[in-house]
Protein backbone atom coordinates (compact mmCIF):
# COMPACT_ATOMS: atom_id res chain seq x y z
CA UNK A 1 0.00 0.00 0.00
CA UNK A 2 2.95 2.27 0.73
CA UNK A 3 4.16 2.21 -2.83
CA UNK A 4 0.84 3.71 -3.97
CA UNK A 5 1.59 7.18 -5.31
CA UNK A 6 -1.84 8.56 -6.10
CA UNK A 7 -2.27 11.70 -4.01
CA UNK A 8 1.33 11.81 -2.84
CA UNK A 9 3.67 14.75 -3.30
CA UNK A 10 7.29 14.37 -4.38
CA UNK A 11 9.35 17.49 -3.62
CA UNK A 12 11.32 18.83 -6.53
CA UNK A 13 12.34 21.92 -8.44
CA UNK A 14 11.44 20.93 -11.99
CA UNK A 15 9.56 23.28 -14.27
CA UNK A 16 6.35 21.32 -13.61
CA UNK A 17 6.85 21.67 -9.85
CA UNK A 18 7.26 25.42 -10.17
CA UNK A 19 4.19 25.93 -12.32
CA UNK A 20 1.17 27.72 -10.97
CA UNK A 21 -1.27 25.19 -9.46
CA UNK A 22 -4.04 26.94 -11.39
CA UNK A 23 -2.54 26.13 -14.77
CA UNK A 24 -2.01 22.53 -13.71
CA UNK A 25 -5.58 22.22 -12.48
CA UNK A 26 -7.01 23.75 -15.65
CA UNK A 27 -4.86 21.48 -17.75
CA UNK A 28 -5.93 18.31 -15.92
CA UNK A 29 -9.56 19.34 -16.10
CA UNK A 30 -9.54 19.83 -19.85
CA UNK A 31 -7.20 16.94 -20.50
CA UNK A 32 -9.85 14.57 -19.20
CA UNK A 33 -12.06 15.67 -22.10
CA UNK A 34 -9.37 16.01 -24.74
CA UNK A 35 -8.30 12.42 -24.21
CA UNK A 36 -11.59 11.30 -25.72
CA UNK A 37 -10.72 12.93 -29.03
CA UNK A 38 -8.20 10.20 -29.73
CA UNK A 39 -9.63 7.30 -31.74
CA UNK A 40 -6.91 5.92 -33.99
CA UNK A 41 -3.27 4.88 -33.94
CA UNK A 42 -1.92 8.34 -34.81
CA UNK A 43 -3.95 10.20 -32.21
CA UNK A 44 -3.07 7.73 -29.48
CA UNK A 45 0.58 8.06 -30.43
CA UNK A 46 0.33 11.84 -30.06
CA UNK A 47 -1.39 11.40 -26.71
CA UNK A 48 1.32 9.12 -25.41
CA UNK A 49 4.06 11.45 -26.61
CA UNK A 50 2.36 14.30 -24.77
CA UNK A 51 2.01 12.25 -21.60
CA UNK A 52 5.61 11.11 -21.59
CA UNK A 53 6.94 14.60 -22.32
CA UNK A 54 5.12 15.75 -19.21
CA UNK A 55 6.76 12.99 -17.16
CA UNK A 56 10.16 13.99 -18.58
CA UNK A 57 9.56 17.64 -17.73
CA UNK A 58 8.54 16.80 -14.17
CA UNK A 59 11.88 14.98 -13.65
CA UNK A 60 10.08 12.26 -11.74
CA UNK A 61 11.70 8.90 -12.61
CA UNK A 62 9.49 6.78 -14.85
CA UNK A 63 10.31 3.71 -12.78
CA UNK A 64 8.93 5.45 -9.70
CA UNK A 65 5.64 6.16 -11.44
CA UNK A 66 5.39 2.63 -12.81
CA UNK A 67 6.06 1.12 -9.40
CA UNK A 68 3.52 3.42 -7.81
CA UNK A 69 0.83 2.61 -10.33
CA UNK A 70 1.15 -1.16 -10.03
CA UNK A 71 -2.28 -1.61 -8.45
CA UNK A 72 -3.75 0.40 -11.31
CA UNK A 73 -2.18 -1.88 -13.89
CA UNK A 74 -4.42 -4.68 -12.67
CA UNK A 75 -7.46 -2.58 -13.41
CA UNK A 76 -6.04 -1.65 -16.80
CA UNK A 77 -5.30 -5.29 -17.58
CA UNK A 78 -8.84 -6.20 -16.65
CA UNK A 79 -10.29 -3.53 -18.95
CA UNK A 80 -7.97 -4.69 -21.71
CA UNK A 81 -9.06 -8.32 -21.42
CA UNK A 82 -12.70 -7.34 -21.21
CA UNK A 83 -12.46 -5.41 -24.46
CA UNK A 84 -10.36 -8.12 -26.05
CA UNK A 85 -12.95 -10.81 -25.49
CA UNK A 86 -16.14 -8.85 -25.75
CA UNK A 87 -15.61 -6.92 -28.95
CA UNK A 88 -16.74 -9.03 -31.88
CA UNK A 89 -15.94 -6.82 -34.84
CA UNK A 90 -13.47 -6.87 -37.66
CA UNK A 91 -11.38 -9.80 -38.78
CA UNK A 92 -11.24 -12.96 -36.74
CA UNK A 93 -7.68 -13.37 -35.56
CA UNK A 94 -7.74 -16.40 -33.35
CA UNK A 95 -10.14 -19.10 -32.32
CA UNK A 96 -10.00 -21.83 -29.72
CA UNK A 97 -13.35 -23.53 -29.24
CA UNK A 98 -15.86 -20.85 -28.29
CA UNK A 99 -12.94 -18.53 -27.57
CA UNK A 100 -12.57 -15.88 -30.28
CA UNK A 101 -10.39 -12.79 -30.64
CA UNK A 102 -11.18 -10.19 -33.25
CA UNK A 103 -9.01 -7.43 -34.70
CA UNK A 104 -11.23 -4.68 -33.32
CA UNK A 105 -11.03 -6.28 -29.90
CA UNK A 106 -7.26 -5.97 -29.80
CA UNK A 107 -7.45 -2.39 -31.05
CA UNK A 108 -10.16 -1.37 -28.60
CA UNK A 109 -8.38 -3.05 -25.72
CA UNK A 110 -5.11 -1.30 -26.44
CA UNK A 111 -6.76 2.08 -27.01
CA UNK A 112 -8.88 2.04 -23.89
CA UNK A 113 -5.93 0.90 -21.80
CA UNK A 114 -3.75 3.67 -23.19
CA UNK A 115 -6.45 6.25 -22.59
CA UNK A 116 -6.83 5.07 -19.04
CA UNK A 117 -3.09 5.01 -18.47
CA UNK A 118 -2.62 8.49 -19.87
CA UNK A 119 -5.42 9.90 -17.71
CA UNK A 120 -4.04 8.31 -14.56
CA UNK A 121 -0.49 9.46 -15.26
CA UNK A 122 -1.45 13.05 -15.97
CA UNK A 123 -3.68 13.41 -12.90
CA UNK A 124 -1.06 11.68 -10.74
CA UNK A 125 1.55 14.08 -12.06
CA UNK A 126 -0.57 16.96 -10.74
CA UNK A 127 -0.49 15.67 -7.19
CA UNK A 128 3.09 14.44 -7.48
CA UNK A 129 4.33 17.91 -8.36
CA UNK A 130 1.94 20.11 -6.37
CA UNK A 131 1.64 20.29 -2.58
CA UNK A 132 -1.90 19.76 -1.26
CA UNK A 133 -1.96 23.32 0.03
CA UNK A 134 -1.04 24.64 -3.43
CA UNK A 135 -3.87 22.61 -4.90
CA UNK A 136 -6.18 24.18 -2.32
CA UNK A 137 -4.96 27.68 -3.18
CA UNK A 138 -5.39 26.94 -6.85
CA UNK A 139 -8.93 25.66 -6.39
CA UNK A 140 -9.84 28.67 -4.25
CA UNK A 141 -8.45 31.07 -6.81
CA UNK A 142 -10.11 29.33 -9.76
CA UNK A 143 -13.47 29.13 -8.03
CA UNK A 144 -13.35 32.66 -6.61
CA UNK A 145 -15.69 34.06 -9.30
CA UNK A 146 -18.38 31.89 -7.71
CA UNK A 147 -18.16 34.06 -4.58
CA UNK A 148 -20.39 36.51 -6.41
CA UNK A 149 -23.13 33.91 -6.24
CA UNK A 150 -22.68 33.59 -2.48
CA UNK A 151 -20.80 30.34 -2.71
CA UNK A 152 -18.61 29.91 0.41
CA UNK A 153 -15.39 29.39 -1.56
CA UNK A 154 -13.07 30.89 1.04
CA UNK A 155 -14.62 28.78 3.76
CA UNK A 156 -14.31 25.62 1.68
CA UNK A 157 -10.66 26.34 0.99
CA UNK A 158 -10.01 27.02 4.67
CA UNK A 159 -11.75 23.77 5.55
CA UNK A 160 -9.54 21.94 3.11
CA UNK A 161 -6.35 23.50 4.39
CA UNK A 162 -7.22 22.89 8.04
CA UNK A 163 -8.07 19.27 7.27
CA UNK A 164 -4.73 18.87 5.54
CA UNK A 165 -2.97 20.47 8.49
CA UNK A 166 -4.66 18.14 10.99
CA UNK A 167 -4.21 14.83 9.18
CA UNK A 168 -0.80 14.07 10.77
CA UNK A 169 -2.00 15.33 14.16
CA UNK A 170 -5.01 13.01 14.12
CA UNK A 171 -2.90 10.10 12.88
CA UNK A 172 -0.59 10.58 15.83
CA UNK A 173 -3.56 10.74 18.13
CA UNK A 174 -5.10 7.59 16.65
CA UNK A 175 -1.83 5.80 17.26
CA UNK A 176 -1.73 7.02 20.85
CA UNK A 177 -5.32 5.98 21.58
CA UNK A 178 -4.74 2.57 20.01
CA UNK A 179 -1.75 2.03 22.25
CA UNK A 180 -3.67 3.22 25.31
CA UNK A 181 -6.59 0.91 24.51
CA UNK A 182 -4.28 -2.02 23.75
CA UNK A 183 -2.72 -1.48 27.15
CA UNK A 184 -6.22 -1.81 28.58
CA UNK A 185 -6.75 -5.12 26.83
CA UNK A 186 -8.45 -4.15 23.57
CA UNK A 187 -7.40 -6.37 20.69
CA UNK A 188 -7.37 -4.49 17.37
CA UNK A 189 -5.85 -7.20 15.24
CA UNK A 190 -7.99 -10.24 15.78
CA UNK A 191 -11.31 -11.59 16.93
CA UNK A 192 -14.71 -12.02 15.34
CA UNK A 193 -16.38 -9.32 13.29
CA UNK A 194 -18.39 -8.21 16.31
CA UNK A 195 -15.33 -7.99 18.53
CA UNK A 196 -13.53 -5.99 15.91
CA UNK A 197 -16.37 -3.50 15.68
CA UNK A 198 -16.27 -3.13 19.43
CA UNK A 199 -12.53 -2.49 19.31
CA UNK A 200 -12.97 0.15 16.63
CA UNK A 201 -15.65 1.88 18.69
CA UNK A 202 -13.23 2.12 21.60
CA UNK A 203 -10.89 3.92 19.23
CA UNK A 204 -13.39 6.15 17.48
CA UNK A 205 -15.23 7.51 20.50
CA UNK A 206 -12.20 9.13 22.17
CA UNK A 207 -10.92 10.24 18.78
CA UNK A 208 -14.16 12.03 18.00
CA UNK A 209 -14.48 13.60 21.42
CA UNK A 210 -10.94 14.91 21.19
CA UNK A 211 -11.54 16.22 17.69
CA UNK A 212 -14.53 18.21 18.85
CA UNK A 213 -12.43 19.62 21.67
CA UNK A 214 -9.69 20.51 19.24
CA UNK A 215 -12.19 22.15 16.93
CA UNK A 216 -13.49 24.33 19.73
CA UNK A 217 -10.04 25.35 20.87
CA UNK A 218 -8.92 26.03 17.33
CA UNK A 219 -11.98 28.18 16.73
CA UNK A 220 -11.22 30.17 19.89
CA UNK A 221 -7.59 30.62 18.85
CA UNK A 222 -8.61 31.73 15.38
CA UNK A 223 -11.06 34.25 16.74
CA UNK A 224 -8.47 35.56 19.18
CA UNK A 225 -6.23 36.20 16.21
CA UNK A 226 -8.88 38.26 14.51
CA UNK A 227 -10.48 35.74 12.16
CA UNK A 228 -13.90 36.89 10.99
CA UNK A 229 -14.50 35.15 7.69
CA UNK A 230 -13.17 35.83 4.24
CA UNK A 231 -14.28 39.47 4.11
CA UNK A 232 -11.37 41.93 3.88
CA UNK A 233 -8.77 39.23 4.20
CA UNK A 234 -5.45 39.40 2.41
CA UNK A 235 -3.45 36.36 1.36
CA UNK A 236 0.08 35.43 2.31
CA UNK A 237 0.46 32.72 -0.31
CA UNK A 238 0.89 34.24 -3.70
CA UNK A 239 0.09 32.48 -6.95
CA UNK A 240 2.09 33.77 -9.88
CA UNK A 241 1.22 32.96 -13.44
CA UNK A 242 4.48 32.48 -15.33
CA UNK A 243 5.40 31.95 -18.97
CA UNK A 244 5.60 28.21 -18.36
CA UNK A 245 1.96 28.25 -17.29
CA UNK A 246 0.84 30.01 -20.45
CA UNK A 247 2.99 27.55 -22.40
CA UNK A 248 1.26 24.62 -20.72
CA UNK A 249 -2.19 25.90 -21.63
CA UNK A 250 -1.10 26.70 -25.20
CA UNK A 251 0.36 23.22 -25.61
CA UNK A 252 -2.90 21.78 -24.38
CA UNK A 253 -4.80 23.74 -27.03
CA UNK A 254 -2.33 22.60 -29.68
CA UNK A 255 -2.79 19.02 -28.52
CA UNK A 256 -6.53 19.36 -28.88
CA UNK A 257 -6.15 20.79 -32.41
CA UNK A 258 -3.71 18.07 -33.49
CA UNK A 259 -5.96 15.34 -32.16
CA UNK A 260 -8.93 16.90 -33.90
CA UNK A 261 -7.13 16.97 -37.25
CA UNK A 262 -5.71 13.45 -36.96
CA UNK A 263 -8.75 11.68 -35.61
CA UNK A 264 -10.74 9.55 -37.98
CA UNK B 1 4.37 57.59 35.37
CA UNK B 2 3.59 54.44 33.43
CA UNK B 3 0.31 54.09 31.62
CA UNK B 4 -2.32 51.61 32.71
CA UNK B 5 -2.37 48.89 30.05
CA UNK B 6 -5.35 46.94 31.31
CA UNK B 7 -7.97 47.97 33.78
CA UNK B 8 -10.70 45.66 34.94
CA UNK B 9 -13.46 47.21 37.03
CA UNK B 10 -16.06 45.19 38.91
CA UNK B 11 -16.27 42.54 36.22
CA UNK B 12 -18.59 39.58 36.70
CA UNK B 13 -19.17 36.69 34.35
CA UNK B 14 -21.27 33.55 34.44
CA UNK B 15 -21.21 30.72 31.90
CA UNK B 16 -24.64 29.91 30.53
CA UNK B 17 -26.43 27.11 32.38
CA UNK B 18 -24.22 27.40 35.41
CA UNK B 19 -25.32 28.48 38.83
CA UNK B 20 -22.12 30.06 40.12
CA UNK B 21 -20.28 33.03 38.76
CA UNK B 22 -16.98 32.07 37.13
CA UNK B 23 -15.72 35.58 37.82
CA UNK B 24 -17.28 37.63 40.59
CA UNK B 25 -16.85 41.37 40.86
CA UNK B 26 -13.18 41.33 39.94
CA UNK B 27 -11.13 44.52 39.71
CA UNK B 28 -7.44 44.89 38.97
CA UNK B 29 -5.10 46.79 36.71
CA UNK B 30 -1.91 46.06 34.83
CA UNK B 31 0.71 48.70 34.13
CA UNK B 32 2.40 49.11 30.80
CA UNK B 33 5.49 46.91 30.54
CA UNK B 34 4.59 44.92 33.62
CA UNK B 35 4.65 41.11 33.94
CA UNK B 36 1.59 40.07 35.87
CA UNK B 37 0.96 36.50 36.92
CA UNK B 38 -2.55 35.31 37.71
CA UNK B 39 -2.59 32.12 39.76
CA UNK B 40 -5.31 29.96 41.22
CA UNK B 41 -6.32 26.34 41.13
CA UNK B 42 -8.65 24.85 38.50
CA UNK B 43 -11.98 26.62 38.32
CA UNK B 44 -10.75 29.73 40.09
CA UNK B 45 -11.75 31.81 37.07
CA UNK B 46 -8.27 32.70 35.90
CA UNK B 47 -8.70 31.42 32.35
CA UNK B 48 -12.08 33.09 32.13
CA UNK B 49 -10.38 36.39 32.89
CA UNK B 50 -7.98 35.83 30.01
CA UNK B 51 -10.86 35.25 27.63
CA UNK B 52 -12.67 38.32 28.93
CA UNK B 53 -9.65 40.51 28.26
CA UNK B 54 -9.77 40.18 24.49
CA UNK B 55 -13.48 39.82 24.08
CA UNK B 56 -13.73 36.07 23.54
CA UNK B 57 -16.24 36.23 26.37
CA UNK B 58 -18.37 39.25 27.21
CA UNK B 59 -18.70 40.27 30.86
CA UNK B 60 -22.14 40.29 32.38
CA UNK B 61 -21.33 43.51 34.19
CA UNK B 62 -18.32 45.73 34.70
CA UNK B 63 -15.89 47.52 32.43
CA UNK B 64 -12.68 46.33 30.80
CA UNK B 65 -10.36 48.93 29.34
CA UNK B 66 -7.27 48.31 27.24
CA UNK B 67 -5.12 51.45 27.21
CA UNK B 68 -8.22 53.47 28.13
CA UNK B 69 -10.23 52.06 25.19
CA UNK B 70 -13.31 50.39 26.48
CA UNK B 71 -13.86 46.84 25.22
CA UNK B 72 -17.20 46.60 23.39
CA UNK B 73 -18.77 45.46 20.11
CA UNK B 74 -17.18 48.22 18.06
CA UNK B 75 -13.67 48.14 19.50
CA UNK B 76 -13.35 44.39 19.77
CA UNK B 77 -11.38 43.80 16.56
CA UNK B 78 -9.06 46.69 17.29
CA UNK B 79 -8.47 45.30 20.76
CA UNK B 80 -7.83 41.77 19.53
CA UNK B 81 -5.00 43.22 17.46
CA UNK B 82 -3.50 44.80 20.58
CA UNK B 83 -4.05 41.87 22.93
CA UNK B 84 -2.45 38.65 21.72
CA UNK B 85 -3.21 35.33 23.33
CA UNK B 86 -1.20 32.14 23.52
CA UNK B 87 -3.28 29.14 24.55
CA UNK B 88 -2.50 25.92 26.32
CA UNK B 89 -2.50 23.28 23.61
CA UNK B 90 0.29 23.87 21.06
CA UNK B 91 -1.49 21.83 18.40
CA UNK B 92 -4.90 23.37 18.67
CA UNK B 93 -3.80 26.90 17.88
CA UNK B 94 -1.66 26.12 14.87
CA UNK B 95 -3.87 27.12 11.94
CA UNK B 96 -1.45 27.29 9.01
CA UNK B 97 0.03 24.33 7.18
CA UNK B 98 3.59 25.63 7.67
CA UNK B 99 5.34 27.88 10.19
CA UNK B 100 5.22 30.95 7.98
CA UNK B 101 1.59 30.40 7.01
CA UNK B 102 0.64 30.21 10.65
CA UNK B 103 2.49 33.39 11.55
CA UNK B 104 0.78 35.11 8.61
CA UNK B 105 -2.70 34.01 9.68
CA UNK B 106 -3.39 36.92 12.01
CA UNK B 107 -2.06 39.40 9.46
CA UNK B 108 -4.26 37.91 6.74
CA UNK B 109 -7.25 38.28 9.01
CA UNK B 110 -6.51 41.94 9.49
CA UNK B 111 -6.09 42.61 5.79
CA UNK B 112 -2.43 43.61 5.95
CA UNK B 113 -1.07 44.15 2.40
CA UNK B 114 1.11 41.26 1.22
CA UNK B 115 4.44 43.10 0.94
CA UNK B 116 4.18 44.34 4.49
CA UNK B 117 2.95 40.93 5.60
CA UNK B 118 6.06 39.17 4.26
CA UNK B 119 8.32 41.59 6.13
CA UNK B 120 6.43 41.30 9.39
CA UNK B 121 6.27 37.51 9.19
CA UNK B 122 10.03 37.31 8.65
CA UNK B 123 10.74 39.68 11.48
CA UNK B 124 8.41 37.91 13.91
CA UNK B 125 9.91 34.52 13.09
CA UNK B 126 13.39 35.94 13.62
CA UNK B 127 12.39 37.34 17.00
CA UNK B 128 11.34 33.92 18.27
CA UNK B 129 14.39 32.32 16.63
CA UNK B 130 12.47 29.96 14.37
CA UNK B 131 13.97 31.10 11.06
CA UNK B 132 15.35 27.65 10.24
CA UNK B 133 11.84 26.23 10.30
CA UNK B 134 10.07 28.62 7.90
CA UNK B 135 8.65 25.90 5.66
CA UNK B 136 8.25 23.24 8.34
CA UNK B 137 4.95 21.57 8.98
CA UNK B 138 3.63 21.57 12.55
CA UNK B 139 3.95 17.83 13.15
CA UNK B 140 7.71 18.13 12.73
CA UNK B 141 7.98 20.69 15.54
CA UNK B 142 8.24 20.18 19.28
CA UNK B 143 5.64 21.63 21.64
CA UNK B 144 7.96 24.44 22.64
CA UNK B 145 8.65 25.29 19.03
CA UNK B 146 4.94 25.36 18.22
CA UNK B 147 4.33 27.72 21.11
CA UNK B 148 7.13 29.96 19.86
CA UNK B 149 5.44 30.01 16.46
CA UNK B 150 2.18 30.95 18.20
CA UNK B 151 4.03 33.81 19.90
CA UNK B 152 5.48 34.88 16.54
CA UNK B 153 1.96 34.93 15.11
CA UNK B 154 1.00 37.34 17.83
CA UNK B 155 4.16 39.47 17.65
CA UNK B 156 3.56 39.92 13.91
CA UNK B 157 0.39 41.82 14.82
CA UNK B 158 2.51 44.19 16.94
CA UNK B 159 0.42 43.91 20.08
CA UNK B 160 0.86 45.84 23.32
CA UNK B 161 -0.18 42.99 25.56
CA UNK B 162 0.47 39.26 25.44
CA UNK B 163 -1.66 36.92 27.50
CA UNK B 164 -0.17 33.48 28.18
CA UNK B 165 -3.14 31.30 29.06
CA UNK B 166 -1.30 28.36 30.65
CA UNK B 167 0.86 28.43 27.55
CA UNK B 168 3.60 26.33 29.11
CA UNK B 169 1.53 23.79 31.00
CA UNK B 170 1.67 21.13 28.27
CA UNK B 171 5.39 21.50 27.63
CA UNK B 172 8.40 19.66 28.96
CA UNK B 173 10.87 21.69 31.07
CA UNK B 174 13.02 22.45 28.04
CA UNK B 175 10.07 23.69 26.01
CA UNK B 176 8.85 25.72 28.97
CA UNK B 177 12.19 27.47 29.30
CA UNK B 178 12.31 28.12 25.57
CA UNK B 179 8.93 29.80 25.64
CA UNK B 180 9.49 31.84 28.78
CA UNK B 181 12.94 32.90 27.55
CA UNK B 182 11.34 34.05 24.29
CA UNK B 183 8.68 36.08 26.06
CA UNK B 184 11.20 37.61 28.45
CA UNK B 185 13.40 38.54 25.53
CA UNK B 186 10.51 40.16 23.69
CA UNK B 187 9.43 42.06 26.74
CA UNK B 188 12.89 43.57 27.00
CA UNK B 189 13.06 44.50 23.32
CA UNK B 190 9.52 45.70 22.69
CA UNK B 191 8.11 46.95 25.96
CA UNK B 192 5.31 44.43 25.86
CA UNK B 193 2.99 43.94 28.80
CA UNK B 194 2.68 40.29 29.78
CA UNK B 195 -0.18 38.66 31.65
CA UNK B 196 0.56 35.06 32.39
CA UNK B 197 -2.10 32.75 33.69
CA UNK B 198 -0.32 29.82 35.19
CA UNK B 199 0.15 26.93 37.56
CA UNK B 200 3.88 27.04 37.13
CA UNK B 201 5.55 28.53 40.17
CA UNK B 202 8.77 29.30 38.32
CA UNK B 203 6.72 31.52 36.08
CA UNK B 204 5.19 33.22 39.12
CA UNK B 205 8.56 33.83 40.73
CA UNK B 206 9.73 35.80 37.72
CA UNK B 207 6.64 38.01 37.51
CA UNK B 208 6.58 41.60 38.73
CA UNK B 209 3.29 41.16 40.46
CA UNK B 210 0.94 38.30 41.28
CA UNK B 211 -2.83 38.10 41.60
CA UNK B 212 -4.20 35.09 43.46
CA UNK B 213 -7.68 34.01 42.40
CA UNK B 214 -10.01 31.78 44.34
CA UNK B 215 -13.60 30.85 43.45
CA UNK B 216 -13.89 33.65 40.93
CA UNK B 217 -12.63 36.36 43.23
CA UNK B 218 -9.31 38.09 43.75
CA UNK B 219 -7.99 36.66 46.99
CA UNK B 220 -4.92 38.79 47.23
CA UNK B 221 -2.28 40.51 45.15
CA UNK B 222 1.32 41.58 45.59
CA UNK B 223 4.91 40.89 44.61
CA UNK B 224 5.92 37.21 44.42
CA UNK B 225 7.81 37.59 47.72
CA UNK B 226 4.73 38.95 49.46
CA UNK B 227 2.53 36.24 48.00
CA UNK B 228 4.73 33.35 49.03
CA UNK B 229 4.90 34.70 52.57
CA UNK B 230 1.25 33.67 52.81
CA UNK B 231 2.41 30.06 52.81
CA UNK B 232 -0.36 28.09 54.44
CA UNK B 233 -3.10 30.29 53.09
CA UNK B 234 -2.02 29.43 49.55
CA UNK B 235 -1.86 25.74 50.30
CA UNK B 236 -5.36 25.91 51.71
CA UNK B 237 -6.78 27.03 48.35
CA UNK B 238 -4.91 24.30 46.53
CA UNK B 239 -1.78 26.09 45.40
CA UNK B 240 1.69 24.77 45.80
CA UNK B 241 4.73 26.66 47.07
CA UNK B 242 8.08 26.66 45.27
CA UNK B 243 10.53 24.12 46.61
CA UNK B 244 12.93 26.77 47.91
CA UNK B 245 10.16 28.51 49.85
CA UNK B 246 9.13 25.21 51.41
CA UNK B 247 12.69 24.32 52.27
CA UNK B 248 13.43 27.67 53.82
CA UNK B 249 10.23 27.46 55.90
CA UNK B 250 11.17 23.99 57.11
CA UNK B 251 14.67 25.13 57.99
CA UNK B 252 13.27 28.06 59.93
CA UNK B 253 10.93 25.67 61.68
CA UNK B 254 13.89 23.50 62.62
CA UNK B 255 15.54 26.48 64.28
CA UNK B 256 17.92 27.79 61.66
CA UNK B 257 18.07 31.58 61.86
CA UNK B 258 17.26 32.32 58.20
CA UNK B 259 16.34 35.95 57.66
CA UNK B 260 13.95 36.03 54.70
CA UNK B 261 11.98 33.84 52.37
CA UNK B 262 13.73 32.58 49.30
CA UNK B 263 12.19 32.45 45.89
CA UNK B 264 15.26 31.31 44.02
CA UNK B 265 17.68 28.49 44.65
CA UNK B 266 20.58 30.94 44.31
CA UNK B 267 19.25 33.14 47.09
CA UNK B 268 18.77 30.23 49.44
CA UNK B 269 22.18 28.73 48.72
CA UNK B 270 23.76 32.13 49.23
CA UNK B 271 22.20 32.55 52.64
CA UNK B 272 22.90 28.98 53.67
CA UNK B 273 26.61 29.11 53.02
CA UNK B 274 27.07 32.55 54.52
CA UNK B 275 25.09 31.33 57.50
CA UNK B 276 27.51 28.49 57.99
CA UNK B 277 30.47 30.86 58.05
CA UNK B 278 28.67 33.02 60.61
CA UNK B 279 27.98 30.15 62.96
Amino acid sequence: MNSMIIGKYVPGTSIVHRMDPRSKLIMVFFYVFIVFLANNVETYAVLMIFTFSLILLSRIPLSFIIRGLKPIFLVILFTFLLHLFMTKEGELLYRLGWFEIYEQGVKQGVFISLRFLSLIIVTTLLTLTTTPIEVTDGVESLLSPLKKFNMPIHELALMMSISLRFIPTLMEETDKIMKAQTARGVDFSGGSFQERIKAIVSLLVPLFINSFKRAEELATAMEARGYRGGEGRTKFRLLTWKTADTALIVSLILLAIILFILRS
Amino acid sequence: MREIAVSVENVSFKYPNEANYAVKNVSFYVQEGEWLAIVGHNGSGKSTIAKLLNGLLRPESGVIKIFSTELNETTIWEIRKRVGMVFQNPDNQFVGTTVQDDVAFGLENNGVPRDEMVERVDEAIRLVKMEEFLEQEPHHLSGGQKQRVAIAGIIALQPDIIILDEATSMLDPKGRNEVLETVRDLKKKQKITVISITHDLEEVVKADRVIVMNKGEVLTQGTPEEIFLLGEQLEKIGLDLPFTVKLSNELKGAGFPLTTDHLTAEGLVEELWTLYSKM
